[in-house]
């Protein structure tokens, strides 16, 4: 038994919605992902977003395209696949739903 | 001035300093080696490198050209640390081989949930000590809370103990180390499984090493499996020294402990210093005691106590710290701490040399002070010489009662022998022919002193009698000295002048207190005794050695 370990499996559960909402506002490269997901405190290092980007392109939720930077290399630009806008949108029922639950059994203590 | 060197991170160039370019291909092939069985590595790596690109691009400008190691650090610091994020992907990876390498991490990291020794502070009364080590044992606080209460009354050598645990041990602060203080039970068991993890592991690394010589990998990778196969036999290694450690550690703790117990009792309890007599027997003297015949008069008591204190306590404490630190596997380490109980040490040093030259300069002068002891002339021409029983024998109440105050080292000897005086043994004889015609007993006192006054009054308070009886002298094993007095080598010599003509009879005993008494047959001290013995012009004759002479003579000449 890990407290920290706990923490971190709670807030991995919800990483992969929270990107998959992010990316549903419009195309974005990795660190403006990053950026909001650091003013929600969500992630603490950067690191962690590579891998999951990285699996849910592998499981076909996200593409992605080049995109030409004036200020650099070309940039990796991060975009829902209609699989992806699907499975968010199921996502986001399952998590009301999740929050709801949690509430009452918290509040019926 | 340093050396920078130009490296391409995702088509950018940088001019990065050696350090700091060592710091983030370090970081990068870490990185590497944990997604080492992830799909889509390199993709990750790409995105990776891009992003500390593009962060260390917004370290440089035109003005600050080169990428520094603290800019390096701070990227670091940004990404996190591998393990931080390498542990999502992992475990969360749906494959068979992610599994495997989730385990592999674990079984790389046993200690991870071993148990550790916090104090629990959630439930202390005064540091959370008891309740911290009863957690690592697993047992009820209540009855280490009991031990260390009554051991605060033996000499507060609990107390001391007490505080040293409080200072060494971490006390929990997060709840990972609030729980790692529940954590797994440390036992044999556990032990056990932690070293067949480690082999587990060693032996899955041997079989990738050899899957990697086989596979037709470049150099590099050989390289790095082969020193990871040195790594491993390195950390076996290191598990045989920590348990070998572990031991040492507890008979650390065990003789810091009773050696502490002892200090203390010595000196706040009634324990005395034992000074080893005999083989078979003890002589028991308190610190207090020996320090007011030696010190000084203008150096406190309690400053040789402090000293003690410093000098062997500290030691002392800290066989106990590193004992209690190693048992427990403490990683937290206290300089402030150290460095206080160092300079402690010193001062304590210091006063210990304070405390000496004080002492050796009381030394410094010596005086000699020639005391005729009257006796009236024997009728006859015989002097009979005896020395008082022993004092075991000669029991007087009084004397048996301060018996236990006694210091006998070799031919010395202290006894308190009451309010008043002390007793110092043994005197010295030695024999010389007179110059007159009448036996003269001469006592040659003698003494240290700061200076010569003091020395030649420690001289003259020396106190020697002697009984007589017709023709027989008989000698005290002691002579006395004031009690206020201090013990500054005080000494007494006694010369016996015999007259040409006259004999003398020396008893058994006499040979406890007779000295290098030259005589005509060369004979040795301890075959003098029981013998009569002649003054002659050439010096003193045996009267009844007739018999013995011959042997005498002949262990002479082998001489």
């Amino acid at each position: 038994m890990n407290i920290e370990n706990t923490k971190a499996q709670m807030k991995k559960g919800v990483l992969e919605f929270c990107i998959l909402s992010v990316l549903s506002s419009g195309d974005q490269y990795p660190s403006e992902i990053i950026e909001k997901l650091k003013d929600a405190k969500l992630i603490v290092v950067e690191g962690t977003l590579y891998p999951l980007l990285m699996r849910l392109k592998n499981d076909g939720l996200l593409s992605y395209r080049w995109e030409e930077s004036l200020s650099g290399p070309p940039r990796k630009y991060y975009k829902l696949t209609p699989v992806g806008k699907q499975y968010l949108k199921e996502l986001k029922t399952s998590w009301n739903e999740l929050v709801e639950a949690v509430n009452k059994t918290i509040e019926k203590k | 001035m340093n050396r920078t060197i130009t490296m391409n991170l995702n088509g950018i160039i940088f001019h990065i300093e050696e350090d700091a370019y060592d710091k983030l291909n370090k970081y990068l092939s870490t990185i590497k080696g944990y997604f080492k069985d992830s799909e889509g590595r390199d993709e990750i790596m790409s995105d990776i490198e891009a992003r500390i690109a593009e962060m260390l691009s917004e370290k440089v400008s035109s003005t600050k050209q080169a990428v520094l190691l603290t800019d390096v650090e701070s990227v670091i610091g940004i990404m996190g640390k591998p393990e931080d994020f390498a542990d999502d992907s992992e475990r969360k990876g749906s494959s068979e081989k992610s599994e495997s390498s989730s385990e592999k991490n674990r079984a790389s990291y046993p200690n991870s949930k071993r148990r550790r020794v916090f104090r629990d502070t959630d439930d202390k009364i005064l540091g959370g000590v008891c309740a911290g080590v009863a957690n690592y044992f697993d047992f009820d606080p209540l009855w280490l809370r009991a031990a260390f209460a009554i051991s605060f009354f033996v000499f507060g050598s609990g107390f001391l103990l007490y505080i040293i645990l409080w200072i060494i041990i971490p006390s929990a602060k997060t709840t990972a180390e609030k729980l790692e203080m529940r954590g797994e039970k440390v036992d044999v068991n556990n032990i056990g499984k932690a070293v067949n993890e480690e082999f587990e592991d060693f032996k899955k690394k041997m079989k990738d090493f050899g899957h990697e010589v086989n596979s037709k990998e470049n150099k590099e990778k050989l390289k790095t499996s082969a020193q990871k196969a040195t790594e491993f036999i390195g950390d076996v290694f290191h598990n045989m020294i920590h348990v070998f450690g572990k031991i040492v550690a507890f008979f650390l703790l065990f003789i810091g402990i009773v050696l502490m117990i002892a200090l203390l009792a010595t000196i706040f309890g009634s324990g005395t210093i034992s000074v080893f007599n005999t083989s078979t027997s003890t002589i028991h003297y308190s610190l207090y005691e020996f320090c007011s015949t030696v010190l000084p008069g203008s150096l406190p008591i309690i400053l040789v106590v402090i000293a003690l204190v410093l000098f062997i306590g500290i030691p002392l404490s800290a066989m106990i710290y590193f004992g209690i630190r190693h048992l427990f596997g403490i990683k937290q380490k206290n300089k402030i701490v150290k460095y206080f109980f160092n300079s402690l040490w010193l001062i304590g040093l210091c006063m210990m040399i304070y405390i000496g030259i004080k002492i050796g300069n009381d030394f410094s002068e010596e005086a000699t002070v020639r005391e005729k002891i009257e006796i009236t002339q024997p009728s006859t021409n015989l002097l009979s010489l005896d020395l008082k029983a022993l004092p075991d024998d000669d029991i007087d109440a009084t004397y048996y009662h301060h018996r236990k105050h006694k210091i006998d080292l070799g031919d010395w000897a202290v006894i308190l022998k009451d309010e008043n005086s002390f007793r110092l043994g043994y005197p010295s004889m030695s024999i010389q022919p007179s110059e007159t015609d009448s036996f003269q007993l001469i006592a040659v006192k003698n003494s240290n002193g700061r200076n010569k006054k003091e020395a030649t009054s420690y001289a003259n308070n020396i106190d020697y009698t002697i009984t007589q009886k017709d023709s027989v002298i008989t000698f005290n094993n002691y002579f006395d000295i004031k009690s206020n007095d201090k013990l500054r080598a005080q000494d007494l010599k006694l010369i016996l002048r015999v007259p040409v003509g006259k004999t003398i009879f020396l008893s058994k005993r006499m040979e406890k207190i007779i000295y290098n008494i030259e005589n005509v047959s060369n004979t040795l001290d301890g075959d003098m005794v029981n013998r009569r013995w002649k003054m002659t012009k050439q010096g003193l004759e045996c009267v009844d050695c007739d018999g013995l002479e011959i042997k005498h003579k002949h262990k002479t000449g082998a001489y």
